[in-house]
């Protein structure tokens, strides 16, 4: 891919109100996922990995840390002098500024950055998924297929078919259809939200749904519909492998435990395809005399001197002397004190379990336990 | 205007060649699983806000350049300032013992002069401490010293630390080799900036010998004082020091001492993904740095990057470097694997506590 024959808009302005407490103050994209990363490195380092340098990033919700973890994009590669990374929060002009209406309006409000940039396509792309893509052959298969819109697909379980975007193609892999949850699909192919299109005719679309008073301004509900009735080239690029929106605590949870056990479906230590993050440098991980970490992912800084089984330790986790963490997540700088247990349960950023406190349960009907960023939880709190 | 300037003396190759440094400079050394010695006296000097750092290389810098870059990782990639990378004798100064040689900073007298510093900071590479010399530097100032070094009382003997005669709190003497109770040289001192250019006109004839050595008959006209550091001090000068300085930091309370809060060692960063413990795995009293995949037994080791420990395998009281594959069913006991090295299936490669066995880098 050549420079600035693409740009990508990544969408990272969700608040991800799902999360619940991860979230409160955090935007969605900058929660820390498998111990190391937070979720926006992988949408990022796939950009970096299929050389598009020059991406848009769209924020809104509580953005301060995921701007400064971004920075200048240096982490990914991506501080180019010509392109590379771009913050595009939502701005005021003259005539008044809004807060981005829907998916389609926080681009549509940044079409002056697409028309800057000047490239042929534009990859439109969410910060909060984790999967490994090569959007280069993405877009080979755009321009083989001389398509106007190409979006990535991934074949689902027909049974659950109903709860995604669906979309039904011909024998050449040509859009014929597209229905936002059907109850009797006809195709299993979900649309992923990744999608590729011409930039000019993004950017005449974006500017016709802007003032269509009964538009949502969304890709899926109003955008793609529409250009599909308008007879335009529209294209699938089907996509296997792992790919997950970790939009619920659950999800996120079951994610998380997707990363442990013998042979993970993704793999995180890929030489040639690397999920680059912008860590902090911090000492090896310690383990005590009396630790025992079985089936664990454990980052830099951590120490651990309790029990750890099958869970993930962020940077800078604490396991304290018996202490048991079973099932769990704790995210950067998480402490489970002495004797305190943790089952099933997502601790957030800088959380604390004081001394023989107990938190979550192995009952599985029961939901994941989650504690808030900086939460204490001490005796007879939870 | 920027008040110290630093520099790092990264040609004092080791005095007892071995396997670990015969590849690369002893500032490049790998250490604790993901650091390089050098930076210790970067960090220390980054975090006390010295933003323009020269390091005098040795011929064989190649490590030393691919670990520190533009200095990024150091916040040394300035507009002004930043990291000057000066060169330094053809084949180092291991010959001549010196830390710290006249002739490699009389010919870089133009980093030195170019400056506004009011005082000049200076480290080799051979030292592992975390100190905040901000403070060193008040003491510096609120003396009225020429020259301020910083010293310990020595806990041991040691052949390859300088020591200073002390009197009245003065420097009066330097020697070579410390005995329990010297005070020993950290190596690394602060000096007026004007002082060390005018040092450079007095010792034009004796270029070939250390600043201090140089100095041995001009401590009365000299003011040298000392500022004596408490906290955790590691001298690396050979493989037993380097081996036991690796195990001393398996002690919390000394790895608490070298990582506080707030005064973090720096180093490159790496993308790598975190360590997994596998099922099956036990890993006790050992420091494990990133993308290790550990199946089998670990204890009182330090590992670093992206080591595989295989089902089966043990290792027990080593330092094994990155890249090593220790193969299903092997032994190592009381070793240092330098990196990329793959230990095959089955093998036993056993030192003792007193004789460490050091095996060489490998290929790759």
């Amino acid at each position: 891919m050549s420079k600035k024959e693409c740009v990508a808009m990544l969408l990272a302005g969700g608040q991800g109100s799902r999360l619940g407490a991860l979230t409160s103050n955090v935007a969605k994209p900058a929660v820390s996922f498998g111990g190391k990363f937070r979720i926006i490195d992988f949408a990022l380092s796939n950009c970096a990995n299929s050389g598009v340098s020059t991406v848009g990033v769209l924020t809104q919700y509580r953005p301060y840390i995921l701007h400064s973890y971004i920075g200048t994009g240096e982490a990914w590669n991506l501080d180019d002098r010509e392109g590379g990374v771009s913050i595009l929060p939502p701005y005021a002009t003259q005539t008044g500024g809004a807060w981005y209406a829907g998916t389609a309006d926080a681009v549509t409000q940044n079409l002056g950055y697409i028309e800057t940039q000047d490239p042929e396509y534009v990859l439109i792309l969410s910060g909060d998924q984790l999967y490994r893509m090569d959007y280069g052959k993405m877009l080979e298969s755009h321009k083989e297929h001389n398509a106007d819109l190409t979006i990535a697909v991934m074949p689902v379980p027909w049974e659950e078919a109903s709860r995604f975007g669906i979309l039904t193609t011909d024998s050449e892999d040509r859009i014929v259809k597209f229905t936002e949850k059907p109850k009797k699909p006809d195709s299993n192919l979900a649309s992923m939200g990744i999608y590729i299109f011409n930039a000019k005719l993004l950017v005449d679309t974006l500017k016709e749904d802007a003032v269509d008073q009964t538009s949502e301004h969304d890709f899926g509900s109003n955008i793609i519909p529409k250009l599909l009735a308008d007879g335009k080239r529209l294209y699938t690029y089907e996509f296997n492998g792992f790919w997950r929106d970790v939009g619920t605590i659950s999800s996120y949870h079951e994610t998380s435990m997707d990363l442990l056990g013998p042979n993970p479906e993704f793999d995180i230590y890929s030489h040639d395809f690397p999920i680059m993050s912008n860590a902090s440098t911090r000492p090896p991980a310690f383990f005590g005399k009396d630790a025992a970490a079985d089936d664990c992912l454990v980052a830099n800084g951590c120490k651990v001197f309790g029990t750890v089984k099958h869970s993930i330790l962020s940077t800078d986790a604490f396991v304290g002397e018996r202490a048991q963490v079973i099932d769990s997540v704790l995210l950067p700088g998480a402490r489970v004190k002495a004797g305190a247990c943790v089952v099933r349960a997502i601790l957030g950023e800088n959380a604390s379990v004081e001394e023989n406190v107990e938190v979550g349960s192995v009952d599985v009907t029961k939901d994941t336990a989650v504690i808030g960023n900086d939460v204490v939880v001490g005796k007879g709190e939870n | 205007m920027e008040k110290l300037i630093g520099l790092i003396t990264c040609n004092y190759s080791a005095k007892i060649p071995g396997p670990l440094s015969d590849t690369r400079p002893i500032a490049s050394m790998p250490y604790l699983g993901r650091y390089r010695l050098v930076d210790f006296p970067l960090s220390n000097m980054v975090n006390s806000g010295i933003r323009t750092v020269g390091m005098v290389m040795p011929y064989n810098y190649r490590s030393i350049i691919d670990h520190v870059g533009s200095g990024k990782d150091w916040d040394l990639d300035r507009k002004n300032g930043g990291l000057f990378i000066l060169p330094g004798s053809a084949f180092g100064t291991s010959r001549t013992g010196s830390r710290f040689l006249l002739r490699d900073l009389i010919h870089n007298k133009v980093y030195f002069e170019r400056s506004s510093a009011e005082a000049v900071i200076f480290s080799t590479a051979n030292f592992v401490y975390n100190i905040d010399l901000t403070k060193m530097f008040e003491a510096h100032k609120a003396s009225g010293a020429d020259i301020t070094v910083l010293t310990k009382t020595a806990a041991d003997k040691d052949i390859d630390v300088t020591g200073f005669d002390v009197q009245d709190g003065r420097v009066r003497g330097v020697h070579h080799g410390v005995v329990f109770g010297d005070t020993s040289f950290l190596d690394c001192f602060i000096v007026s900036r004007q002082l060390l250019l005018d040092m450079f006109d007095w010792y034009t004839a004796t270029d070939y010998l250390d600043v201090f050595e140089a100095m041995q008959n001009d401590f009365e006209r000299v003011n040298v004082q000392t500022y004596g550091f408490d906290g955790y001090v590691a001298p690396i000068f050979n493989k037993t020091a380097y081996y036991r300085s690796n195990m001393d930091l398996l002690d919390p309370h000394i790895s608490d001492e070298l990582f506080p809060e707030g005064r973090f060692i720096k180093t490159k960063a790496h993308d790598t993904a975190p360590t997994k413990n596998e099922v099956g795995s036990h890993v006790t009293n050992s420091l494990i740095s990133a993308g290790c995949r550990i199946f089998g037994s670990v204890s009182g080791s330090v590992l670093g990057r992206n080591v595989i420990v295989e089902s089966g395998a043990t290792i027990r009281d080593s330092v094994i470097m990155q890249d090593c594959v220790i193969k299903s069913g092997a032994r190592i006991e009381n070793a240092i694997v330098d990196r990329n090295n793959l230990v095959p299936a089955g093998t036993e490669f056993r030192g003792t506590p007193e004789n460490i066995l050091v095996k060489e880098k490998g290929r790759g």
